[in-house]
């Protein structure tokens, strides 16, 4: 399943193969293998992974009560801020490499006329990445803008096999209309390739799982795999010979290219068996069946999906759909039993505002299984979680009454350096959610000259409360 | 040469394309020039020379000059002597006067159309004549399966359906169609896909005694209705879905099934009571599920699944569908509309039927496998089975020889067969006889023999122009006519070296025609031609067109589909695409156009109104022209230039407001599209264009977005009349049919041209243009039969032999 644009030109392919020598697309091996020669001009360059992740029905922290109770934001700005009371508790351990925002908006997910009021919940998704104003219509004449991990993987993807990933863990609708005028596009999808194309979710590991190690659901059945693939790749190679004997000078070099295709991939199988006879540990998931009952293993498996993905750099951008607008899901560990859509709508309870507070810290409390294992693999002089940006937010603030003010957001990893973390910054009012995008993209080193509603670039090193403006 | 105003330069920019040059003629030039007495018009049969560049010179190179250069053409430099030299430009000119398209309909000075046909035969007789003298029969690298070849091929040699698109890239389309053979790029992935496809071919084909469980996701589309039976469900159920599922081996599956919900989460549907939700397998009942109304997210999701089912290795179809509960009109409190789940919220209130529909069927599995019984696919490999492990070699052998024979589309060379058994020892030693025979399979399947068509020619002095061999012809006959694999009876003429001969080939392609592979031409040739998959992409809005939903979008394409296969079938005139007085519908469609007394899904043949003739009648060309909620008389009238005359219009200049953009009332009354596009025609920079391509469009303004038949748009009735370029008055879809036969030879050069492209699997050029007209010419005295295209493009120098070239020309993108 290829996720990217149809025409991938022949040129930026082979310029692909040419330039970077990819880790085997077969097999995995974690940890990586420390060292190894790249043809790469930039090899010493650092490469950036990136996973946007959206969580929805935004949070307790957006409303009155939340806000002075601190539930989704710490008290105090700057590099001391406590964590306790916050759903952002479960990421201590990791402070040194958060970096949160607090009080940033989202003004492109409001209702900008009438038709287009109560819509919230079924544009929403289509703004967080792309901080466009979708164009509301039920028709397959959808417009938003172009997401965040695009741009980045727009300018880096072809370095690795694959360009990017779009992950989902709700069940979509993919084609049709959600409501108030929507198209399930828009709720669907929350990466964009260009203005008129959401891209497709991946949903079932195991697609994930075969997209990144092919065929093969025990190591066993892969290694098995792996000899047949060789001997077949000889077969191919002796008959491509054979063959261009009777073809004119351009088939035959033509055939020359399939056999450097051939080439590249019997290489990689050679790579995968020199590593596996080195003897070095291996963690491989098993092969997974498919779509996991519980939300919590289903998340689970993703970010460990991600994480080889990472370590193998097969691909270097991910969006992950945590959830979606409208799910009713109860998340049994939080103890709520209430469904995920009913409890956002907290009708300024307090004691449901906890409750609500408590769904949040459960999404977050995900996200260190993740935080570890890219921590402890290692990636060039660093981790993988040194040289990676980890976006997690929301396009929605106060869920009751659909505002889009003061959204959550938060970012993980030291971005090669570019990231001091353990920064607490919050916005001045009225701060557009795309300024910090703006220099999220930039610290992705794909910096753009204007992003969704941006109104400059927002700091995200820096507690002063100033916007950088554009130039 | 006088300067030409900037005024004139914007328009001339916006006008590349057709050249045509804004309303006002002596606008174009600052101070009018002395001109030469207008040449006499030609009364000779023949124009000379020198009338011929007299004729250039007076009334074309005021726009196509070096300075202006109109259209990105100049043509003071042309000298009718060397037409054959400056064949490109000559081909240019040829095309847009016999189209009637220059010069442009506005300029007051213009030949008469006599002089100027006269002036494209005289063209096309020194072209023809040179090319018939040193013939180009052009030149493309091999091909590649493509993706809907590979799958044909996996179907012609197992019986097995694969889903492609899981393994192999996209296609790249060039000029409409995915077989261009220049467009076909490589890469590892590519690489990686064909093996990953030739190991999933294996083993779906053989059964996998080792499949490991993992789950297979068929979704139901959204946007189509689920209150009637689909098609391949049991009699009886409505909704859901059916499909054909591979089964990798026998053992216990699980089939487990999302309902749709609603905003809050609960199930849509949910005041019907008693619904049940059936899962067969070939038609025999395996699973009824009862629908508990209170389905919720919140408390136990809305996912419904089965025990799990010992089911058989094997093609099994597969239906998860609801019982019917009830027939009969339905008497809702607002009127039903197709599209049932464009509002999921509207299934809460009462006085509304609604009902469960299915989103999605899992198949998951298997697990506890207790081995691979005898599927269909199995037996047509194992023609012979070895009674004692003596025979296993032998038998072997035979199995491998026929697939390899089969698959590489020729008789398998000894050296290759030595090649590919060491993969049924290799996999024989390492467990079984049936392991042996899969792994050779494998090998077959992978090799570049199967997924490449190439052309081996024995070496020739380079420029020279080679025969492709028999056998090689039989391949580009059957993928023309087919898609696939040539049969035995092309194979022995080919092995003959009879195929070549004329006769034969005639013979051939009639008997071709009627087979039932036939269909490729339809299924293949004709719906990349005439765009069939952009159908798929067009969404009309709910409210707006209550009666539209996706399963009528589909079978719009189907109708299409089965209306250019009974032309061709039938060996009908290539003009009856645009007039004939039949076509297919079932009972869905035969509603929309208002045919009465047609029931059941089965698709009949019956006879059409005469506003609904040939295919701009068809739903399937009116959906994919239009929007979601209005007609789209521009793209219309783009898709008939495009499509149908072969000459697009150039893109629309930056900067043109959505037209949505535009007053929709004006003095208290609503505006129909027409009306809106009011600019086109008051603006002259726009209406340049426009002025060709809105009249087209506006001739089909009684079809609406879904191509039902209408007198009103927004309250106001329809107005289908205009002008089409060539001054003829067109009213409703009668006039544009007339007026397009009017210019009836462009049509069949197109149609020519984009045959010519899918049967040689590279882009028409202009060192083809001479054949094209030969064969029009010759398909003029066959009453423009099918079977006279089919054979002229079989029996010309392009498809039968090719120029061997010696270095990598342009075409080859490295």
């Amino acid at each position: 399943m290829y996720i990217t644009r149809k025409h991938l030109p022949r040129r930026a392919v082979l310029k692909g193969l040419g330039v970077t020598v990819a880790l085997p697309l077969l097999d995995a091996m974690v940890p990586a293998g420390t060292a190894y020669a790249r043809e790469a001009p930039n090899a010493s360059a650092r490469k950036m992974r990136f996973v946007a992740m959206e969580m929805v029905h935004g949070a307790a922290g957006s409303t009155a009560i939340g806000a002075t109770k601190h539930l989704w934001s710490p008290a105090e700005d700057g590099s001391h801020f406590d964590l306790t009371p916050t759903s952002l508790a479960p990421l201590e351990p990791y402070r040194d490499y958060l970096t949160i925002v607090s009080n940033m908006d989202v003004r492109n997910a409001e209702a900008f006329t009438p038709p287009e009021i109560g819509g919230d919940h079924f544009r929403s998704a289509a703004v967080f990445l792309t901080q466009a104003h979708p164009h509301q219509t039920q028709g397959s004449d959808v417009k938003a803008g172009i997401s965040l991990d695009q741009i980045y993987a727009k300018k880096f993807g072809e370095d690795t096999p694959i360009p990017s990933m779009q992950l989902c863990i709700e069940n979509v609708d993919q084609a049709g209309g959600c409501f108030y005028g929507y198209s399930c596009a828009y709720t669907d999808s929350i990466s964009w390739a260009s203005d008129t194309e959401p891209l497709p979710m991946i949903r079932d590991p195991r697609a994930v799982f075969d997209q990144l190690f092919g065929v093969g659901a025990t190591p066993e059945a892969r290694a098995t795999r792996r000899k047949k693939d060789q001997s077949i790749l000889d077969w191919i190679s002796a008959s491509v010979k054979r063959l261009q004997a009777g073809l004119g000078p351009v088939d035959r070099a033509r055939l020359d290219d399939y056999l450097t295709d051939v080439r590249e991939i019997e290489r990689r199988i050679q790579k995968v068996e020199a590593r596996n006879s080195s003897g070095e540990a291996r963690e491989l998931p098993a092969a997974p069946v498919g779509v996991p009952d519980s939300y919590d293993e289903h998340v689970k498996l993703m970010f460990d999906l991600q994480a080889i993905a990472f370590a193998a750099d097969v691909t270097r951008v991910f969006a992950f759909k945590l959830s979606r607008d409208v799910s009713n899901r109860v998340f049994p560990e939080t103890g709520v039993t209430t469904g995920f859509h009913i409890a956002s709508h907290h009708n300024d309870r307090e004691d449901r505002i906890l409750d609500l507070a408590k769904i949040n810290k459960y999404h977050v409390s995900l996200v260190p299984y993740f935080l570890e294992k890219l921590k402890n693999t290692p990636d060039g002089d660093g981790s993988l979680l040194d040289n990676a940006v980890l976006l997690y937010g929301s396009p929605m603030g106060n869920p009751n009454v659909h505002n889009h003010k003061r959204c959550p957001f938060f970012v993980a990893g030291h971005g090669a350096g570019r990231l001091k973390g353990n920064l607490h910054i919050t916005a001045p009012d009225g701060t557009p959610m795309a300024n910090a995008m703006l220099s999220v993209l930039q610290t992705l080193g794909a910096d753009v000259e204007t992003f969704g509603d941006a109104t400059g670039r927002l700091d995200l090193n820096s507690t002063a409360s100033s916007t950088v403006a554009h130039a | 040469m006088p300067k030409i105003s900037s005024a004139f330069l914007v328009t001339a920019i916006m006008t590349t394309g057709l050249g045509l040059s804004a309303a006002s003629g002596p606008a174009r030039r600052q101070e009018p020039a002395p001109k030469p007495p207008a040449p006499p018009a030609a009364t000779a049969p023949q124009m000379s020379v020198d009338e011929q560049n007299k004729l250039v010179s007076y009334y074309c190179t005021s726009c196509h000059d070096d300075e202006g250069k109109t259209g990105g053409l100049s043509l003071e430099h042309f000298d009718a002597a060397q037409a054959v030299q400056q064949a490109p430009i000559a081909e240019k000119m040829i095309r847009k006067l016999r189209a009637g398209m220059m010069p442009p309909a506005a300029v007051k000075e213009r030949p008469d159309p006599a002089t100027a046909q006269a002036f494209a035969t005289a063209l096309e007789a020194r072209i023809d004549a040179a090319a018939a003298a040193d013939p180009n029969p052009g030149w493309r690298p091999f091909q590649r399966l493509n993706r809907a070849e590979y799958a044909r091929a996996v179907r012609d040699m197992f019986g097995i359906d694969v889903d492609v698109t899981a393994f192999l890239p996209p296609d790249s389309i060039s000029n409409g169609f995915d077989n261009v053979a220049d467009a076909q790029a490589f890469s590892p992935a590519l690489m990686q896909g064909y093996l990953r496809a030739a190991s999933r071919v294996t083993s779906l084909a053989l059964g996998d005694r080792d499949a490991a469980a993992s789950e297979a996701h068929y979704r139901v589309p959204k946007t189509s209705s689920q209150l009637e039976r689909v098609d391949g469900a049991p009699l009886g159920t409505r909704g859901g879905i059916s499909v054909v599922h591979v089964f990798p081996a026998d053992g216990d599956y699980i089939f487990r099934m999302d309902l749709h919900g609603n905003a809050c989460g609960f199930l849509f549907g949910s005041p019907a009571e008693n619904e049940q939700l059936e899962v067969s397998i070939d038609g025999a009942r395996q699973a009824l599920l009862r629908i508990d109304p209170k389905m919720a997210d919140v408390t136990d999701s809305l996912t419904m699944k089965t025990p799990p089912l010992h089911i058989t290795a094997g093609s099994h179809r597969v239906t998860a569908a609801f019982l019917k509960r009830f027939e009969g009109p339905v008497n809702d409190l607002i009127a039903p509309i197709s599209r049932t789940l464009a509002d999921t919220q509207i299934g809460v209130a009462y006085g509304i039927t609604t009902l469960p529909h299915l989103k999605d069927l899992s198949i998951v599995g298997p697990q506890h496998v207790t081995g691979v019984s005898e599927t269909a696919s199995r037996r047509r490999i194992f023609t012979c089975r070895p009674a004692t492990a003596s025979q296993e070699t032998a038998c072997a052998t035979q199995i491998v020889k026929r697939l390899a024979t089969q698959a590489f589309r020729r008789p398998v060379a000894h050296q290759e067969l030595e090649g590919l058994m060491p993969f049924y020892q290799a996999g024989r030693s390492e467990r079984d006889f049936d392991n042996g025979v899969a792994t050779a399979i494998e090998a077959i399947l992978a090799s570049p023999q199967f997924v490449f068509k190439l052309e081996p020619t024995p070496a020739h002095k380079p420029g020279t122009t080679v025969r492709v061999t028999d056998l090689d012809l039989a391949s580009r006959l059957s993928f023309f006519l087919w898609a696939a694999a040539p049969d035995a009876t092309l194979l022995n003429l080919a092995e003959q070296n009879k195929l070549s001969s004329p006769a034969v080939l005639d013979e051939q392609v009639r008997r071709m025609m009627v087979a039932p592979e036939a269909d490729a031409l339809s299924k293949r040739f004709a719906a990349q031609w005439l765009r069939l998959g952009d159908v798929e992409n067009m969404l009309p809005d709910a409210l707006l067109y209550p009666y539209y939903d996706k399963s009528l979008g589909d079978d719009f394409v189907r109708e299409t589909e089965l209306f250019v296969d009974s032309l061709v079938r039938e060996d009908r005139s290539v003009l009856e695409l645009l007039t004939a007085d039949h076509t297919f519908v079932n009972e869905r469609i035969a509603k929309h156009y208002g045919i009465p007394n047609i029931v059941g899904s089965d698709f009949q043949r019956v006879t059409v109104p005469d506003n609904r003739r040939g295919i701009l009648g068809q739903g399937s060309i009116l959906v994919l022209t239009s929007v979601a909620d209005r007609t789209s008389p521009v793209m219309r009238g783009k898709w008939i230039m495009e499509v149908l005359l072969g000459s697009p219009p150039p893109p629309p200049p930056p900067n043109v407001p959505a037209l949505e953009a535009t007053k929709g009332s004006a003095g208290g009354k609503l505006l129909t599209v027409r009306e809106r596009m009011e600019e086109h025609r008051k603006n002259p920079a726009c209406a340049s264009c426009h002025r060709v391509i809105d009249p087209l469009g506006l001739a089909l303004e009684n079809f609406d977005p879904t191509g039902k038949w209408r007198i009103k748009d927004n309250e106001m009735p329809v107005d289908a009349a205009g002008v089409m370029y060539d001054g003829t008055k067109l009213d409703g879809p009668a006039g544009l049919r007339s007026a397009l036969l009017k210019h009836k030879d462009v049509f069949l050069q197109t149609f020519t041209e984009n045959l010519m492209t899918y049967a040689l699997g590279r882009r028409v050029e202009y060192y083809d243009m001479p054949t094209v007209r030969a064969i029009v010419r010759d398909a003029a005295r066959h009453d423009y039969k099918f079977s006279s295209f089919i054979s002229g493009i079989v029996k010309s120098g392009a498809f039968q032999t090719m120029k061997n070239t010696a270095v990598e020309t342009a075409a080859m993108e490295r």
